[in-house]
């Protein structure tokens, strides 16, 4: 993988291309520390600090996590690239939905290219509602409820309306950003930016675990660096089913069926289940910060917040949170892959597994390997979002252990497939000593 | 400053189009100069053409136009309009010039390919087919004769002899695939002197939009005899007894076929298998699957004809007997046995090559037809080239009258045969544009009933056709004809027929791209004539049954948004094509460059000296240097030419399944590319190994080398042709599509 990069810094147009990426990855970062006009810098770097070592940690952790640490610092990037994907998602369910959206993706790229358009509308949108609602919450002091202190400057209509649109400008200039990263960059741009803003918050999180604890700083890089090899290790591992299409070639040899597969992943079902779990975890914590303050909580509040909000690191949160990443696994792999489906369409054009018959043969073939597959999956997807848990129990690590399930994830299947494409465009380039 | 004009264009919604405001200048210019020049002999003419300092610039352009336009006056009597002057200028500038028909494209074509042989440049001139090139080629000798620039051109039967010589002239009028066979035969020679394509400088496309865009993905195929290709009769036999819905399904868009259970059932009792998807059985397989095409998929009449018991391929667009056309992997074999005809040969494909890499050899390329806004986007990406619109001379007063819609096909055809007795009344002529030639020939009967006479083109001959479409405008004509038929040739309004209205064109629905019924429609109104257009359309149209199958009324929306479908399909798919076709047409480069060393340099003798240099010692003392040196070097030729096409066909055959790829979320193309990358290393050390081991083991003779006995045998017969598109490739394509579509969006609910 470095001997590709330091190939590809040899490669002109490549070089370019990685050097632009970099480019607008720093230009992405310093608009992430620009604070917008309006705000009071030192008391707002005061909160979060009594923030982020207060009970409420992990929120605060986690939107720092998915913002780049920007939100809390409310600058001119706060809304980072999550109102794109917002966006994005909203379009895409709404294609399904109406008929006139679903028309225009129909009609490929030029419909395709209506749809990015109404999608870079809709951002904005968002982006105005979120970060009038941010504002809104700095203002009346709800953003740190423990902190004292004012983090604006003033509370006229005019500056925060400044600030609203500052913020909103900020997230189409993230957009644009993202789009240049696609078009002239390396990778794809979306994915780009998540992972920047995963990745910013490592040093910072390893600091801090560093000055409280050396010999557990220690342990954490250790232990980090061997699951994400495992987790490089999984996220490659696949299991190729063949195929064959039954074409004539006049004269000569057929060739096997090696190059033609359906690669199937251990990890078919990436990231989702383990979103979708601790979104769904993080409803009973909610619904405990939302009632919990009565003087009298019933047993069910009192036992949520026993074991699912406060200290996570009991075995009632761990089973649960276990087992709904497998059923999420198995859920999401059934969504997307149908296997009757992928069926009839090798059927349709004559393709088909050697030995077994088109059709429903083939799909309950398919369906049959694709289970067996998905078992160690979700296993592994289940024990990689343990980890911080359980380190945070052991080592009594700071509770946003930055090597977690959800972060780990993404920081390698954007690593991979940005190298993977990498490597890609060198090959086609690179035909060192080839027929000279 | 180049980039913000770019940027204003895209706003006004405008890609890729050219500003004229200095060809305007230039032209001007030149009017002035007009009374000057006419005053020169023509000896004195020429000699100022000649004398003009190349590369041209402004001044030396002004001039040339000046020049050229009086060479133009005195050479067929035509003075050309100052219109026909900035498409000149566009294609000197290599860029797509859009005039309408009736606006003297191929003056404009001939005046700019005089201008580049002026300045020292080869032009080929690209034409659709052999009779527009002959022709255009001989209507205009008398100008390049002016100029003292030579012209010829070349057609299907030209000999190697006239080709040679073609080739040699400052500009050739050729048909695109004839160019391009060229081109693949030389890649087969032996010996340096029987090249005969020279290397290529200036392409100038009549009808680019359809070469370059429609047709640009044909592959042309370069074949070399090989063991006869036999469908089994027996497969055939047992297809003819298969009932659709019982033995085998069609897919909606009737695109694909597949056996049912019952079907495999009985194709495994006629040949004696018992699992006809077991290992061992592919060939058979892909027998029965050919056939199975052959026999639910393909129409006699429709997709082809049977003539003096050959079957003949009907080219869709053109509605035309495509002579050079053959279906891929045994698909023509199969339709041979279906119509119980002898095999023709068949033979393995050595190389191929598709019309884009022909046009992207040319370091400049320019073009020029009636219709290319509609895919400026297209040749900007896929060529880099704007389109220039040049205003037509006299305003076009053509009426294009809202289109016809109805909901049934009987309906429809009622309204057309309704239409067209009525506008016969009054002596109109009248232009029917079908969408294929079946329906030419129901509508022609449809008509006789009525008691109309009328003229069809069927898959005729060029000329023949060119010669009934000029008659078109006469007054009281009906004349049927799918859209391409006739195309370059004008359809002038005869005695009266302006009176009656000009010629009323009908189209008797909508093709697949606004820019097909822009064509047709261009049919009428030339140089300010009068004349109208009309569609129309129902909703049993296969157009709106492929595309938008849920529709239950019809409405404008809907008939354009059925094409914007298929306009984005095609767009899909030919980009599709290409990308894959980028990476092959890389490493052919690099094979072909090699190739040319091994030809031309004594690198052959190196290499193999290299291998085993005692076995080329020992040659080398027996037979002699020169002996060795010749044998080296053929067998090189042949074993890197045998690596090529079996490194092509493992590509077509990774290409097949490579969307499959998609499911495990991975990128199509790149894995693709990373395959073949893999695989086309091995060429160099399998030529070099292979033709170490054959030189070892081969038999000399004073005379040289005896090839046959070493397993060498040079093709004894190749030939050319086109593929129809292919009717599995492009569905794969369609299919990763739309899987990457919903993976991706899966993906992204994960990002």
């Amino acid at each position: 993988m470095l001997t590709a990069i330091t190939r590809a810094f040899r490669t002109p147009d490549l070089r370019n291309k990685m050097l632009f990426t970099l480019g607008i990855i720093a230009l992405f970062r310093l608009g992430s520390f620009l604070p917008t006009p309006g705000v009071h810098v030192s008391n707002i770097q005061k909160c979060l600090a009594q923030g982020l070592s207060s009970d409420a940690a992990g929120v605060y952790g986690l939107i720092n996590l998915f913002s780049g640490g920007a939100l809390l610092q409310l600058s001119v990037f706060a809304l980072g690239i999550m109102p794109y994907i917002t966006a994005s998602i909203i379009l895409q369910l709404l294609t399904v939905v109406i008929p006139r959206l679903e028309a225009l993706k129909k009609e490929g790229q030029a419909g395709t290219a209506k749809i990015t358009q109404y999608t870079r509308y809709l951002t904005i949108g968002l982006a105005v509602l979120q970060s009038t609602a941010f504002i809104a919450l700095a203002r009346s002091g709800q953003m740190f409820p423990q902190c004292q202190e004012e983090v604006l400057l003033s509370q006229d209509i005019f500056p925060l309306i400044v600030m609203v649109l500052t913020m909103t400008a900020g997230t189409s200039v993230i957009m644009w950003l993202g789009e240049l990263i696609t078009d002239r960059g390396i990778g794809n741009g979306m994915s780009i930016l998540i992972f920047t803003q995963v990745v910013a918050v490592f040093p910072q999180e390893l600091a801090r675990i560093f000055r409280s604890n050396t010999f557990g700083f220690a342990v954490v890089m250790v232990v980090g660096v061997a699951i994400i090899a495992a987790v490089v290790f999984v996220e490659q591992a696949q299991r190729r089913i063949p195929v064959q299409y039954a074409k004539r070639m006049v004269g000569r040899r057929m060739y096997g069926g090696t190059s033609t597969y359906i690669p199937l992943k251990v990890n078919q079902a990436g990231i989702i289940p383990v979103i979708f779990a601790s979104s769904l975890l993080y409803l009973p914590q909610l619904a405990a910060t939302l009632f919990g303050n009565t003087t009298n909580p019933n047993e069910v509040i009192r036992f949520i917040q026993t074991y699912f909000a406060n200290n996570i690191g009991n075995a009632y949160y761990m089973t649960t949170y276990f087992l709904l990443i497998v059923f999420f696994t198995y859920f999401y792999v059934s969504i997307t892959f149908n296997p009757v489906e992928v069926a009839d369409n090798m059927k349709k054009y004559g393709g088909f597994i050697p030995g077994i018959r088109p059709g429903r043969p083939t799909a309950e073939y398919l369906s049959y390997v694709l289970t067996r597959l998905t078992a160690p999956g979700s296993l592994y997807l289940g024990l990689l979002s343990l980890v911080p848990i359980v380190a945070l129990t052991l080592v009594d690590a700071s509770q946003n252990f930055p090597f977690g399930g959800t972060s780990i994830l993404i920081i390698v299947g954007v690593g991979l497939d940005t190298v993977k494409q990498i490597e890609a465009q060198l090959q086609q380039r690179n035909y060192e000593g080839f027929l000279r | 400053m180049n980039r913000l004009r770019e940027r204003v264009r895209r706003l006004l919604q405008r890609p890729g189009t050219v500003d004229l405001a200095p060809f305007r200048r230039i032209v001007r210019a030149a009017g002035e100069r007009e009374a000057a020049v006419a005053a020169l002999d023509d000896e004195a003419l020429r000699a100022a053409v000649t004398a003009l300092p190349t590369p041209f610039r402004d001044a030396e352009l002004i001039e040339f136009c000046a020049l050229a336009r009086e060479a133009a006056v005195r050479a067929l009597g035509e003075r050309p309009y100052d219109v026909q002057l900035l498409a000149v200028l566009a294609l000197l500038s290599g860029h797509v010039s859009e005039s309408g028909t009736g606006e003297g494209k191929t003056l404009a074509g001939a005046i700019a390919a005089a201008g580049f042989a002026l300045q020292g440049r080869r032009v080929h001139v690209m034409s659709v087919n052999d009779y527009l090139a002959r022709r255009d080629a001989t209507w205009m000798a008398p100008v390049y004769e002016r100029f003292g620039v030579s012209v010829a051109s070349i057609g299907q039967s030209s000999t190697s002899e006239d080709r040679r010589a073609a080739y040699a002239a400052k500009v050739m009028y050729a048909p695109v695939s004839e160019i391009g066979f060229d081109v693949l035969r030389d890649r087969l020679v032996t010996d340096p002197a029987e090249v005969i394509v020279p290397e290529p400088q200036v392409a100038l496309i009549d009808e680019a939009d359809s070469v370059l865009v429609d047709e640009a993905r044909v592959p042309l195929v370069l074949a070399g005899a090989a063991q006869g290709e036999h469908a089994a009769p027996v497969i055939a036999q047992t297809m003819r007894t298969f009932l659709p819905g019982v033995h085998f399904e069609v897919d909606d868009e009737r695109r694909s076929a597949h056996l049912t259970e019952r079907g495999t059932a009985t194709m495994e009792r006629v040949l004696g298998l018992t699992n006809l998807y077991g290992e061992g059985h592919v060939e058979a397989l892909a027998a029965v699957n050919t056939a199975l095409h052959a026999h639910a998929l393909l129409r006699r009449d429709v997709d082809y004809l049977v003539r003096d018991g050959k079957v003949g391929l009907i080219d869709g667009s053109r509605g035309r007997v495509a002579k050079l056309q053959r279906w891929p992997d045994g698909l023509q074999a199969a339709v041979e046995a279906k119509e119980s005809l002898p095999a023709s040969e068949s033979g393995e494909v050595l190389d191929s090559l598709t019309i884009q890499s022909l046009v992207g050899r040319y370091p400049t390329v320019c073009g020029m037809t009636g219709t290319a806004l509609a895919v400026a986007g297209q040749l900007r990406e896929f060529y880099r080239l704007d389109v220039a619109v040049i205003p037509p001379n006299r305003e076009c007063v053509r009426v294009d009258e809202p289109d016809r819609l109805f909901a049934t096909a009987q309906e429809k055809q009622d309204a057309i045969v309704a239409q067209i007795v009525e506008s016969h009344r009054k002596g109109r002529p009248i232009l029917i544009g079908t969408l294929d030639v079946a329906e030419s020939e129901r509508l022609a009967m449809k008509l006789r009933l009525e008691g109309l006479a009328c003229k069809v083109l069927n898959a005729a001959n060029d000329a023949e056709e060119a010669a009934v479409i000029a008659r078109a405008g006469e007054c009281g004509a009906i004349t049927v004809s799918t859209q391409m038929a006739g195309r370059g040739t004008d359809i002038r309004l005869g005695k009266g027929a302006a009176e009656a209205g000009g010629l009323y064109v009908i189209g008797t629905g909508r093709y697949p791209a606004s820019r097909l019924d822009d064509q047709l429609r261009g049919r009428a109104g030339r140089q300010g004539d009068p004349g109208a257009s009309v569609f129309f359309v129902s909703l049993e149209d296969h157009l709106i049954t492929a595309h938008v199958p849920e529709s239950t009324s019809i409405s404008t929306w809907t008939v354009g948004h059925a094409q914007r479908v298929a306009e984005g399909l095609n767009l899909e798919i030919h980009r599709g094509t290409w990308g894959y076709n980028k990476l092959i047409e890389y490493q052919r480069s690099l094979v072909l460059t090699h190739r040319d060393r091994l030809l031309r340099e004594d690198l052959a003798p190196e290499i193999i000296a290299g291998e085993s240099p005692e076995d080329f010692k020992r040659v080398r003392t027996e037979v002699g240097e020169k002996v060795a040196n010749r044998a080296a070097r053929l067998i090189m030729l042949h074993h890197l030419d045998e690596c090529w096409s079996g490194h092509l066909a493992y590509l077509g055959d990774l290409r097949e399944g490579i969307h499959l790829r998609v499911l495990g979320r991975q990128n199509p193309l790149d894995e693709f590319n990373a395959a073949a990358v893999t695989a086309f290393k091995r060429i160099e050390n399998d030529t070099r190994t292979r033709s170490a081991e054959t030189f070892t083991l081969a038999k000399f003779t004073e005379n040289g080398v005896d090839l046959e006995a070493s397993g060498i045998r040079r093709p004894t017969a190749t030939w050319t042709y086109l593929v129809k598109e292919n009717p599995f490739g492009t569905e794969a394509e369609r299919i990763l599509a739309r899987l990457g579509r919903t993976i991706r969006g899966g993906g992204r609910e994960r990002a």
